[in-house]
């Protein structure tokens, strides 16, 4: 039945009680396919902060030449139905998807994260009136709010999306962040240190940060990769940012009328996107199972 | 076979192919158990009596273990066949009474239920026929408001409460063998004496036989006939409990003997340790492993392992280049 | 449980509270004259007049919310002045359709979750459970908006047509096949999402409630693999599935929309991006507020549900 669940049980029982001189700690190792994902996203990344040096095509330039053609030498990945470099607006388009998801999530843990923590932390009144307050929103349906806000709050602009989405972030940042300290604070090692008479600053940077830190990076990246998922479709809602800025969603959604004949338009895009969310999550979980302690495996 | 013999433990050897190598949790165990009889088997932690206890009855996972030697229960043979074949004596020849009562229960499920469940599975009774008799073993272990207590979850009982829970549960089936793996440990002191009293007014009244497992030697004491002393995964020293405790031949046995702390010593007594850490199963010598902490070890006992051997009185080996004088050779002399 | 139930209650009604505060002033956050956005093209006086007595505009904005109030507990959410229909009617018309939506998707997505992830708790590491954790983590992946347009681009090229092959939708009581035909591609695509989540959780839940001391107890009783699976390791582990369905049913409602739009299927997804496009604002509101309080109210019927088969945390 479970028997490799209970092999590995039993073994690191008898492991365990054999061996109290040596016990071999194998954290689970990051392995190849994380650093290819970290390069892929810092490609993206250098892509969309230097564009402007690339030697990249201007995404708003209308070549008459070549409209809805496929991939040639003179445009890499082909063009749209107005004659534009498809490579290149993805390129600039990653701008789009980068500010937003780095720009909400600056927000969302700048104001969440330090809330939780220090709620976790202090607990009392502070912590029971700022928790209600952020159960409350949270149970608001954060998307719902975003589409509402975004569809009234005219005329737009990426940062109004940032902020917007930033803003509806954070109770679900604080929630996480709350949680995860309380785990640690509570934990025999903080109140020893606090009982040897350590402040709080000292505490919280040394024994809480670098506890949750781990967790706080994976959430982090799951949550840049759930906001880019979101402008996508924010964009499908005429939601994101006015054409003719290039961004993926975008693309993708004004693609959706010439699919039969210019496939690359839809294809280009969705790539760039789902490998950046690909990448984004597999380092985000890898993160994660690499400094969760409960799960070392023999 | 020998018909009063329920248990035959020939060679039993248990070992984990693990990462780091191949981990020979148990090495060699023999011994048998009579009907009705009640057996202690003792030692540290990592001594490895848990995982025999668990191979005997065969709940040792299937892959990376390797399982060698014969276990006979009554007859059966429980080493190397299928796990339906061993599951049909699960419950109805022999059972397991769990260390630590809060995990060994369901936590979401009423404990009415989970003693039902064995007996409308393994035995095949009514929803009210099994009802019933639950809440007579409710009664058996000692419960109070047996029907009330029925309905009840793991989690509103104490400690004790659970434990008995646990207990009627293995004995639902009326097993003949009850294998308990330190069934007191995680109890209360005032607590334990209870349970360990009730575990043998239990076996009387079920005919059963009883192997306790502990690292406690005042439990074996005086609740077993028969002693099986570990260390490192084999049996250094076996015999009836009156003989191994006044003339143990193993020094392992006299060290664990006297690190007992005694009530009756003096105040300010100072308590004695066995110098040294258990041996690294991965890494185990050629020789007696207990010789790196052993006051008595000589060259041979650090390089070849001792088999047991007989003592005078018959059923009392250990195992021992240099064994403790025997007394009664020396009342003879 | 008592003491329980009504927590949760009150703070269900503050929740319901803020929603209905929220998208009130949602009309407020428009730029420029608020009855001028609202009438649009249907501007003119005697709309102006009866807009004006309907939301009460010429009075204080705590005024205004009550008479809003008001109106809403009997019903009344207005009436659209661009399609001249009542909110309230065009909203109950579309309801129902993604209500379908969701539930078929989630009874594909659980169907299918339950037996494979028991599959890999069994044997984790395995080769299925690897095939299918790569698989899921890449599906993880493709936003339902993507997998949509890929779908139908490869409808279109495949079946040479321009348009969906899909018959367009009829509502269940008048034609329950081609009803089920017109939302299959909807309901799949959410249901995949559902499905990654559903198999992830209860896969790695289970895995943990199999290295439990109980399962090893509820193994030496004689009891056989299967029923130790369905009764001792999934009721413990249904709880963080649950747990998953209720924040995830919530989460569907982005993905849902768009899903919708693009297929055009009438539902309130469908309809709330018209009336976006549309500048219906009211109608907007009045979607905000049904679909706001209707998530709420399935979170809070999940956390009951929950209660139910994990009385430990009603205790705590």
């Amino acid at each position: 039945m479970s028997e490799f669940i209970q092999e590995t049980e039993m073994a690191q029982e008898a492991l365990l009680e054999a061996s109290m001189v040596e016990r071999p700690e194998k954290n689970q190792p990051l392995g190849p396919m994380f650093w290819i994902c970290v390069g892929w996203l810092a490609l993206n990344i250098i892509g969309a902060i230097f564009a402007n040096v690339l030697p990249v095509q201007n995404p708003l330039n209308q070549d008459y030449n070549f409209i809805n053609s496929g991939p040639s030498l003179h445009h890499i990945f082909g063009t749209d139905d107005l004659g534009r470099d498809i490579f290149a607006r993805i390129v600039y388009g990653s701008r789009v998807s980068i500010a937003v998801g780095a720009g909400s999530m600056v927000i969302g843990f700048g104001i969440g994260a330090p809330l939780g923590m220090l709620a976790a932390y202090r607990r009392g009144r502070f912590d029971t009136f700022v928790t209600t307050v952020m159960y409350v929103f949270l149970a608001f349906p954060a998307i719902i709010a975003v589409i509402a806000v975004l569809s009234f709050w005219t005329p737009r602009s990426m940062l109004k999306i940032i902020v917007v989405i930033g803003f509806a972030s954070v109770p679900l940042v604080y929630r996480v962040i709350r949680t995860a300290t309380l785990a640690i604070a509570t934990k025999d090692y903080v109140i020893a240190a606090k009982v040897q008479g350590a402040t709080d600053r000292r505490i919280l940077m040394k024994e809480l940060l670098p506890n949750i830190a781990p967790i706080g990076i994976s959430f982090l990246l799951i949550g840049v990769a759930t906001v880019v998922t979101l402008e996508g479709a924010l964009a499908f809602l005429g939601l994101s940012v006015n054409p003719p800025t290039p961004s993926w969603g975008n693309m993708i959604n004004e693609s959706r009328t010439i699919l039969a004949e210019n496939p690359w338009l839809v294809l280009f895009p969705s790539l760039a996107l789902c490998l950046f969310l690909l990448c984004l999550n597999f380092i985000g979980d890898r993160v994660r199972s690499h400094f969760d302690v409960t799960e070392v495996k023999l | 076979m020998n018909p009063d013999k329920l248990l035959v433990v020939k060679d039993l050897a248990t070992t984990f192919n693990t990462s780091a190598g191949p981990l020979p949790a148990v090495g060699g165990v023999s011994f048998d158990l009579n009907k009705n009889e009640t057996l202690g088997i003792v030692g540290e932690s990592g001594s490895g009596k848990t995982v025999l206890a668990r191979t005997i009855m065969g709940l040792q996972p299937r892959t990376n273990v390797t399982v060698t030697g014969s276990v006979l229960l009554n007859g059966h043979e429980m080493v190397g066949v299928s796990e339906a074949e061993k599951r049909k004596y699960w419950g109805t020849e022999v059972a397991m009474v769990f260390q630590d009562p809060m995990t060994s229960l369901n936590p979401v499920m009423r404990i009415g239920k989970q003693i039902d469940e064995t007996l409308r599975v393994r035995l095949g009774m009514s929803k009210d026929a099994a009802k019933a008799r639950a809440i007579e073993l409710l009664e058996l272990v000692g419960i109070p408001s047996p029907e009330q207590r029925y309905g009840a979850f793991p989690g509103q009982l104490s400690g004790g409460m659970r434990q008995r829970v646990v207990i009627a549960t293995a004995l639902a089936c009326s097993p003949k063998l009850l294998m308990a793996d330190e069934p007191t440990t995680g109890l209360d002191v005032t607590i334990q004496a209870q349970i360990l009293n009730l575990l043998e007014d239990l076996k009387e009244q079920f005919h059963m036989s009883v192997v306790l497992i502990t690292h406690d030697l005042g439990v074996v004491a005086t609740r077993t006939s028969r002693i099986v002393v570990m260390y490192a995964g084999r049996v250094v020293e076996i015999g009836t409990t009156r003989e191994v405790f006044t003339n143990h031949r193993m020094p392992y046995t006299r060290a664990l003997l006297e690190s007992s702390p005694k009530v009756s010593n003096p105040s300010h007594t100072r308590l004695v340790t066995i110098p040294g850490r258990p041996p690294n199963l991965l890494k185990l010598s050629l020789g007696c492993s207990f010789a790196p902490r052993c006051a008595y070890a000589t060259n041979q006992c650090h390089q070849q392992r001792p088999e047991l051997q007989s003592a005078e009185e018959p059923g009392h080996s250990f195992a021992c280049w240099n064994p403790l004088p025997s007394k009664r050779e020396a009342a003879t002399q | 449980m008592l003491k329980y139930v009504i927590r949760r209650l009150v703070m269900l009604i503050g929740i319901i509270f803020v929603i209905s505060v929220g998208s009130f002033y949602l009309i407020h956050l428009l730029p420029g004259d608020p009855a001028a956005v609202i009438l649009g093209t249907g501007d003119s006086p005697s709309n102006r007049a009866k807009l004006y007595k309907l939301l009460g505009l010429n009075k204080s904005i705590f005024d205004q919310y009550f008479i809003w109030i008001r109106n809403v507990v009997r019903g009344n959410l207005g009436i659209s002045f661009i399609s001249q229909t009542s909110v309230a009617s065009t909203i109950r018309a579309a309801l129902p359709i993604d209500l379908e939506i969701m539930g078929l998707s989630q009874i594909v997505a659980f169907a299918v979750a339950i037996p494979l992830a028991m599959r890999s708790a069994r044997k984790p590491d395995g080769l299925v459970d690897r095939l299918l954790g790569a698989t899921s983590f890449t599906l993880l992946s493709i936003p339902p908006f993507i997998i949509i347009v890929l779908l139908v681009l490869f409808i279109s090229i495949k079946m040479g047509v321009p348009n969906i092959g899909v018959a367009s939708y009829v509502s269940f009581g008048t034609d329950w096949i081609v009803n089920l035909e017109s939302l299959a591609l909807p309901a799949f695509t959410l249901a995949i999402g559902s499905f990654v989540v559903y198999y992830r959780v209860l896969r790695s839940d289970m895995i943990a409630t199999l290295q439990e001391e109980f399962i090893t107890m509820a193994r030496s009783k004689g009891i056989s693999q299967r029923r130790i699976m369905w009764r001792h390791a999934f009721r413990p582990s249904s709880v963080a599935l649950l747990g998953a369905a209720g924040v995830n049913i919530g989460g569907l409602l982005a993905g849902g929309f768009v899903v919708q739009y693009l297929l055009a299927i009438p539902g309130l997804g469908y309809t709330l991006i018209a009336a976006i496009n549309d500048s219906d604002y009211l109608l907007v509101q009045g979607i905000v507020l049904v679909v706001s309080v209707g998530v709420v109210l399935i979170n809070f019927f999940f956390d009951f549900v929950i209660n139910i088969v994990d009385p430990r945390i009603s205790r705590e």
